[in-house]
């Protein structure tokens, strides 16, 4: 038995060494690629967690189309999930878009980000897993010891300081110029859009005719329909003054629940509170084109005085304004969405742009704190201009004298991460 | 009554003004957890908004017809409009096809809200022609500037009129396409970014007078 | 006389416009002139060549988002941009936030897949509309299926095939955005700018011009603007549809308004001066 046993390996072992040497004849041995040092496994900052950052020495030998594998495991041994693949000269220290302020870039070496929960679902904090690299150039590759490591959810961005600084910029601008509202008066430039308002509410109140209200079709989320409320307020209150009549017809619910209690609101402070009806504020509907032709269906039979159009407008604005015009209503429209101002121009009497429809409420109610923070825009607006400047200036000089990175160092202030 | 109206209301815009400020730069799973939280709340408000929003919608057509004021018969067609897409909606349990063939709510989409919603729509073609034979007017030398851009965007933007471009200046070598590209990506952008900048900036300060409590019209100022 | 007449020409009542545009437009739907469209714009170029070159079974997110009001210029996008993914071979996630896509999107659907031999839960998914857009935005960056874990039909989303390995933003090559609304600014914020997935956006014509700014700092790799961007579309990819149709119409439509523009500018000129 134990000679047979012989035998056999005896035989194997000859048909071996005959098949390795015929091998060895056939094929040209390739070089070898260099070892893979400096392997290590580390939390990537800055995240929620659940993402590892890998980083190793870069090969500058490595043959061209050499590429590298990334492979992760939850399991001690075994159990790898190709992660990434990359060829060797990407992926370097300093392409993860991060700033020069958050992050050392290391020349000569690879640094890449391993999502792990696109493996293994979701990730808890602390939860180790293991990482090799394989590094494959043609028919021969070189593969690292495993490496451990684990993650954790961040606390703070640190990329985003130079978007934190500018927020406390303003905010500061902001406080110092509300503590101070009362001590002078400030000069506000006229906007005869909101100058006219009081002559609209006049002419409807003498014709005997309604005041359309159009609040637009943004939700409460949007800052041009939040200041659309702050002007219905204030013509609200100079309607129950006139006591004339306003419609308001609403294409958002939620709009139209704050706008009631606006309404409402506006009518007690004008002391007229038995004149607030419940349908002034009316739902119309949720479809943008039904509320336009209700809307104008509206505007052409009752003939209104006065048309405000404020808030945020898409395809619509033409239809209700032009429809407006037709009834030789005096129209004021106000809105952010640029792409409908031009809309606005040609019918309205007078058109509110963006940053004044949102100054409209503080300039109506001449409430010293509200126009005192309108000097914190001109101060963001300040700061952007002269941003602007230095920074074509700038970046010119350094394109002309060769300074990429000072360039780039620059660029990344102004980068939002 | 002024705590329950004023004070509680202030806080609550403060607290998750400042919490859904600071999730942007706090990138930790409770922060995400917290937006999402958020979004949620937010669909759930809007959901329940809606049926007043219906309610009112019901309400003031019920008053004007049952009260016979002007152009009362229209508001039937409201009653109709709803009955028409929502009763089909129910038989058709929400679905617009069956298969390959269209269920009652999918033939009430296609053949009632469909063309009356594109009419509309069309409508703005006729509107924008009689707007612009009325604006396009020289009468002014920037008024000049807009004719000479608009007509070179009406004549670049279709092969016909890519055609006349090319029969009256063909001689110059310069393609209509570019002259639109760089009227499109320098100037129009150029005014574009203007106001988005200023509108950005104008949202942050406007955004900071709501949590701050500085501008609360929205809540009844006391 | 003449004064009379020029001053007439100007004041004319718009319904004589209207009436005349309606005859332009139905005579060139009646009579095609069969102009094509050759001269690809630079942003539907980018648009095609960046879709081109996703590899085969890449994730692409088509965002749907417009009602029966703007699908006449849409549509032909949607339906240009589908036939191209799916020649591609790419994998399409269907999404929408507009509640009138949804008929919209199962009449695109019902047609292109077939085409090409593609089937529903293998090669795409159609997922039910979301009320809330930013919520739905935000959400996916960590996980799709904490908004979309039902399909359309109320299956499991997880369990498609088409949804292999699709976690988040992460594994998602690309969003198209077709929208009447200003959903592709949402997709540029929300996704595009803050977790790096390109996006390209299909708007209206009229919002074409709006979308610049975005376009120059390729926060969009693309843009299709209207039925032209549509008919462009169909060129690329040789497969003349509804865009390459409509174009006869919008070529008459832009030289009448021209013309028109011109003869009011001539009256002018001549009041000024007689």
């Amino acid at each position: 038995m134990t000679k047979n046993k012989l035998i056999f390996f005896i035989i194997l072992s000859l048909l071996t060494a005959g098949g390795a040497s015929a091998a060895a004849k056939k094929s040209i041995p390739s070089p070898a690629l260099a070892a893979i040092s400096g392997l290590s496994a580390a939390d990537m900052p800055y995240d929620s967690g659940g993402t590892t950052l890998l980083s190793w020495d870069a090969d500058p030998t490595a043959p061209a189309g050499t590429v590298y594998r990334v492979f992760v495991s939850s399991l001690e041994t075994g159990g790898w999930i190709k992660a990434e693949e990359f060829g060797s000269g990407e992926k370097m220290s300093g392409s993860l878009d991060l700033p020069f302020w958050a992050w050392k870039t290391r020349p000569g070496v690879h640094e890449v980000k391993v999502e792990l929960n696109n493996s293994f679902g979701e990730v808890n904090d602390g939860q180790v897993f293991h990482f090799k690299i394989s590094k494959v150039g043609g028919a021969v590759s070189a593969e690292s010891a495993a490496v451990s490591g684990s993650t954790r959810g961040n606390w703070f961005r640190l990329d985003r300081l130079n978007n934190i600084v500018m927020l406390a910029l303003v905010t500061i601008v902001f406080f110092w110029a509300v503590s101070h509202a009362k001590r002078k008066g400030l000069f506000i430039r006229r906007i005869a859009g909101l100058d006219a308002i009081d002559e609209a509410i006049g002419r409807a109140t003498e014709m005997g005719k309604p005041i359309y209200y159009v609040p637009g079709i943004g939700d409460m989320t949007m800052v041009s329909t939040i200041a659309s409320t702050f002007i219905l307020g204030e013509v609200s209150k100079k309607v129950a003054q006139y006591d004339s009549t306003i419609k308001v017809p609403h294409y958002n619910p939620v709009v139209m629940t704050v706008s009631k209690e606006v309404v409402k609101q506006a009518f007690l402070e004008a002391g007229r509170p038995d004149s607030f009806r419940e349908d002034i504020n009316q739902f119309i509907s949720q479809d943008q084109f039904s509320y336009a032709a209700s809307v104008d269906g509206m505007i052409s039979r009752e003939k209104p005085a006065a048309c405000f159009f404020m808030g945020y407008f898409a395809a619509e604005s033409l239809l209700l304004a032009e429809v407006g015009a037709t009834t030789g209503a005096i129209q004021i429209a106000g809105t952010d969405a640029e792409g409908q101002l031009p809309f606005f121009f040609t019918s309205c009497d007078y058109t509110l742009i963006g940053e004044e429809l949102y100054a409209a409420g503080a300039y109506l109610s001449k409430d010293p704190m509200l126009l005192s923070a309108l000097k914190a825009q001109d101060f963001g607006k300040l700061v952007v201009m002269v941003s602007v400047v230095l920074g074509a200036i700038t970046v010119s000089v350094c394109s002309l004298m060769h300074w990429g990175v000072f360039a780039q160092l620059i660029a990344n202030l102004f980068k939002s991460y | 009554m002024k705590l329950i109206k004023k004070y509680i209301p202030l806080a609550i815009v403060f607290v998750f003004g400042i919490l859904t400020l600071l999730t942007y730069y706090v990138p930790h799973k409770h922060s995400v957890n917290f937006l999402e939280a958020m979004n949620k709340w937010e669909n759930i408000v809007s959901a329940f908004a809606f049926f007043l929003g219906l309610i009112s919608l019901f309400y003031s057509h019920y008053a004007k017809i049952s009260r016979k004021a002007d152009g009362w018969g229209y508001s039937i067609f409201v009653y109709i409009g709803f009955l028409a897409i929502a009763v089909p909606a129910y038989v058709s349990h929400g679905k617009n096809m069956n298969g390959s063939s269209l269920t009652w709510l999918g033939w009430a989409f296609q053949y009632i809200y469909n063309p009356l919603s594109a009419t509309m729509f069309a409508v703005l073609a006729f509107y924008i022609v009689s707007t612009a034979y009325k604006s396009f007017r020289i009468k002014s030398l920037q008024a000049f500037v807009l004719f000479v851009a608009a007509m070179v965007l009406i004549l670049g933007n279709v092969p016909l009129g890519q055609m006349i471009w090319e029969k009256l200046f063909g001689w110059t070598s310069c393609a209509i396409s570019d002259i639109v590209d760089w009227i499109l990506h320098v100037p129009a952008v150029a005014g574009k970014r203007g106001i988005m900048i200023g509108i950005a900036i104008g949202a942050v300060v406007t955004a900071l007078k709501i949590i701050f409590g500085i501008e609360r019209q929205y809540l009844g100022k006391d | 006389m003449l004064k009379d007449k020029l001053n007439a020409v100007l004041k004319i009542d718009r319904r004589w416009i209207f009436l005349a545009l309606a005859v332009v437009l139905f005579g060139a739907i009646m009579h095609p002139l069969g102009l094509i469209s050759n001269k690809i714009s630079r942003d539907t170029q980018s648009a095609y060549d960046f879709m081109n070159k996703l590899p085969a079974g890449s994730f692409v997110i088509l965002s749907l988002d417009y009602d029966p009001a703007t699908s006449p210029e849409l549509n032909p996008q949607a339906m240009a941009v589908a036939r191209h993914a799916f020649s591609k071979d790419l994998r399409v996630g269907v999404v929408t936030y507009a509640a009138g896509a949804t008929a919209l999107i199962e009449k695109v659907f019902s047609v292109v897949p077939g085409e090409f031999k593609k089937e529903y839960g293998r090669d795409y998914v159609i997922f039910p509309y979301q009320p809330n857009a930013v919520a739905a935005l935000t959400q996916m960056a960590s996980d799709i299926y904490g908004i979309y874990d039902k399909d359309k039909d109320g299956k499991d989303a997880r369990s498609l095939p088409v949804m292999k390995e699709i976690k988040n933003y992460k594994n998602v090559s690309l969003v198209v955005c077709i929208a009447g609304t200003s959903m592709p600014d949402a997709w540029v914020a929300y996704a595009g700018d803050k977790y790096g997935v390109p996006v390209i956006a299909g708007v209206t014509a009229i919002s074409q011009p709006g979308y610049g700014p975005y376009l120059q700092k390729k926060q969009l790799k693309g843009l299709l603007g209207g039925m032209k961007g549509a008919a462009e579309y169909e060129y690329l990819i040789k497969t003349p549809g509804e865009g390459t149709s409509g174009m006869d119409a919008l070529s008459l439509a832009h030289v009448m308004v021209a013309a028109l523009i011109i003869v009011s500018n001539i009256a002018i000129v001549i009041l000024k001066y007689l």
